[in-house]
């Protein structure tokens, strides 16, 4: 190793020492830049340990000097925060369930069936696909208010139970099943119900798992829709909750950090153990 | 027609043969689980799309007993005399065209730095990534504490470093750009991820071949990367364009559109306009603008940019 003296060895590296502290420097950077970037969640996790004194020093501490979990405590004890969560979960589990039931049997319909219209009312569920949402919202709220649903978690789901987003990205999928496969099941004497349960379904696993994901974290997320539909605190969800819950303890930020990250960490943890498939998914729900 | 007797039943006899056998099973099956699953659609996407339309030309107030038929008067009311809809739809303007150059500007340097790391590269990813998990009232509370004038981390930071302190979301001038910086940096791991995506997705033969040829690495990113990448960088412009000419929920937690009107965007103001000043008629002719700008600004957007993705 020490005597390979040939130019073109020494070259070579020459080139990968640069590599190497190219990489260093890459590395470096991106520390900082990461350590930067998540700083803000540090910051929040900071406020939401100090203590209701500690919180008025100016200018702030970084790292609170009493940490304690009294913020924490309040924001249980004062408001309803474990029943905001569980409308939360609720609403959440209940849209993605009947989009991933709705969504893979109209794609699979799509996909593999052929009736008189099919063509022309795919076109059309396309189409809905364009309008973006805050001009469905005016609308949206007197239908959802013609139904009675206001101001209960049904106007949260009802609307949602299906997407013609999803529909499309289901279609696409399940277009590439092979017929072979659907055909035999029909000869076996299978049902219908019994080919899209058994078959079609275990097949469409990946896009599904990305629809669920896509659709649980927007149903979690959603802030607009429930503003506008939910008014009674008991049935909010947690980002509506949370603003409340701010405007009620203006100033306190021991407090609205305390909530808030109550309200972001179980996201957090559940998108670190889940997050090859989460980002999968995320990237391929955007790509439509 | 007339003769509705045996022959009648025969040919729907023959017909039915002629199909495949399960037929009528399929088409059973077709119609029970489609017809709930369109009536969804058609009740919540299809006949809003209706309503939304009808109220434009209405005075409609929810609480008063007619809705008169006016035309286009709200639209005439909103680009002739109401000056808050001009604000507003300035502000959305400049708001989507600061946003997304920042946003991209921001986030395909990273992206193109993370592929070039192996090791570390997924918590760095998760780094960049778990802001996009967040809710954006939850980020909007979190950046409301640190924009705070007295107790506020940035200012505190600024005073640091021996530079004065700024109102921050209390300042006509500054509230929306600070609203703007809290949301390209929650929403920024999520296009470092497609261009990520779309980084890998172009083969290593390429750079390899261009290695052999003896292509430095300016060139070979000039030459490759740029290229290849084009369909991505279209589809993350068009999006994010999308999103941020809708943004509401930084805005409205973080400033309420305030101080003075300086950081309304138009989703808001038509928020407001329906649901507290309950005026729907006007603000549903506010939101067919809003798709209609988002429309033109989709269409220019491929029109400009398909012309040079074509390879």
């Amino acid at each position: 190793m020490a005597t390979t003296t040939t130019p073109h060895a020494g070259s070579l590296h020459r080139q990968r020492r640069f590599r190497r502290i190219g990489m260093v420097i890459l590395y470096t950077l991106f520390g900082i830049v990461a350590f930067t970037f998540t700083l803000p969640f540090f910051l929040m996790m900071s406020n939401a340990f100090k203590t209701s004194s500690e919180i008025l020093r100016i200018p702030p501490t970084f790292i609170p000097r009493d940490p304690s979990l009294s913020s924490f405590r309040t924001v249980i004890n004062e408001a309803p925060y474990f029943r905001w969560f569980g409308n939360s979960l609720l609403v959440s589990l209940s849209v993605t369930a009947m989009v991933l039931l709705t969504c893979s049997l109209a794609g699979y319909i799509f996909a593999k069936f052929t009736f008189p219209g099919r063509d022309a009312i795919f076109v059309v569920l396309l189409m809905t696909m364009m309008v973006p949402f805050p001009v469905l919202l005016i609308p949206s709220y007197l239908v959802v208010n013609k139904l009675g649903l206001v101001n209960s978690l049904w106007a949260l789901i009802v609307p949602g139970m299906t997407s013609a987003f999803g529909i499309f990205l289901m279609r696409q999928f399940i277009a590439g099943i092979p017929n072979d496969l659907i055909e035999a099941a029909r000869l076996d004497g299978a049902s219908e119900w019994a080919i899209f349960a058994r078959i079609v379904v275990p097949l469409a696993r990946p896009p599904m798992a990305a629809l669920g994901i896509f659709t649980f974290l927007a149903a979690w997320n959603d802030y607009l829709w429930p503003l506008i539909v939910i008014n009674d605190l008991n049935k909010s969800t947690l980002p509506l909750a949370l603003t409340f819950f701010n405007s009620q303890h203006a100033q306190r930020y021991d407090l609205v950090m305390a909530a808030a990250a109550m309200a972001v960490i179980p996201v957090i943890i559940v998108f670190v153990i889940f997050q090859r498939q989460i980002v999968n998914a995320l990237v391929l729900a955007g790509l439509k | 027609m007339a003769v509705i007797t045996g022959s009648g039943i025969a040919g729907k006899r023959a017909r039915t043969r002629n199909r495949a056998p399960g037929h009528a099973s399929r088409m059973r099956f077709v119609a029970i689980s489609l017809v709930p699953i369109l009536s969804l659609i058609v009740l919540f996407s299809i006949v809003p799309i209706g309503i939304v339309i009808w109220l434009s030309f209405h005075r409609y107030n929810q609480l008063a007993p007619t809705s008169p038929w006016i035309g286009l008067r709200n639209y005439e009311f909103a680009f002739q005399t109401d000056p808050f809809f001009r604000n507003a739809l300035g502000n959305t303007l400049k708001y989507a065209l600061v946003a997304v150059p920042a946003n991209i500007v921001l986030s395909l340097p990273i992206a193109l730095g993370l592929n070039q790391i192996e090791r570390l590269r997924a918590l760095f990813r998760t780094a960049f990534f778990m802001p996009v998990v967040a809710s954006a009232v939850a980020v909007s509370l979190l950046w409301t504490t640190i924009y705070d004038p007295q107790a506020g981390w940035l200012n505190a930071f600024l005073n640091q470093v021996g530079l004065s302190s700024q109102p921050w979301l209390k300042d006509p001038d500054l509230a929306i750009w600070a609203v703007l910086a809290a949301a390209v940096w929650q929403d920024l791991g999520y296009n470092i991820l497609v261009f990520l995506a779309g980084l890998q997705g172009i083969p290593d033969d390429f750079y390899d071949a261009a290695k052999v040829d003896g292509a430095n690495a300016w060139q070979r990113f000039r030459g490759i990367t740029l290229p290849l990448l084009q369909r991505t960088t279209v589809f993350v412009l068009v999006l994010t364009m999308i999103s941020y000419l809708q943004e509401f929920t930084h805005i409205q937690v973080m400033t309420q559109g305030g101080p003075i009107r300086s950081s309304e965007t138009l989703v808001l103001y038509t928020y407001t306009k329906a649901f507290e000043d309950l005026q729907m008629g006007y603000a549903s002719a506010m939101s067919i603008v809003l798709m209609g700008i988002i429309l033109v600004i989709t269409l220019v957007q491929l029109r400009l940019l398909r012309a040079r993705w074509e390879y």
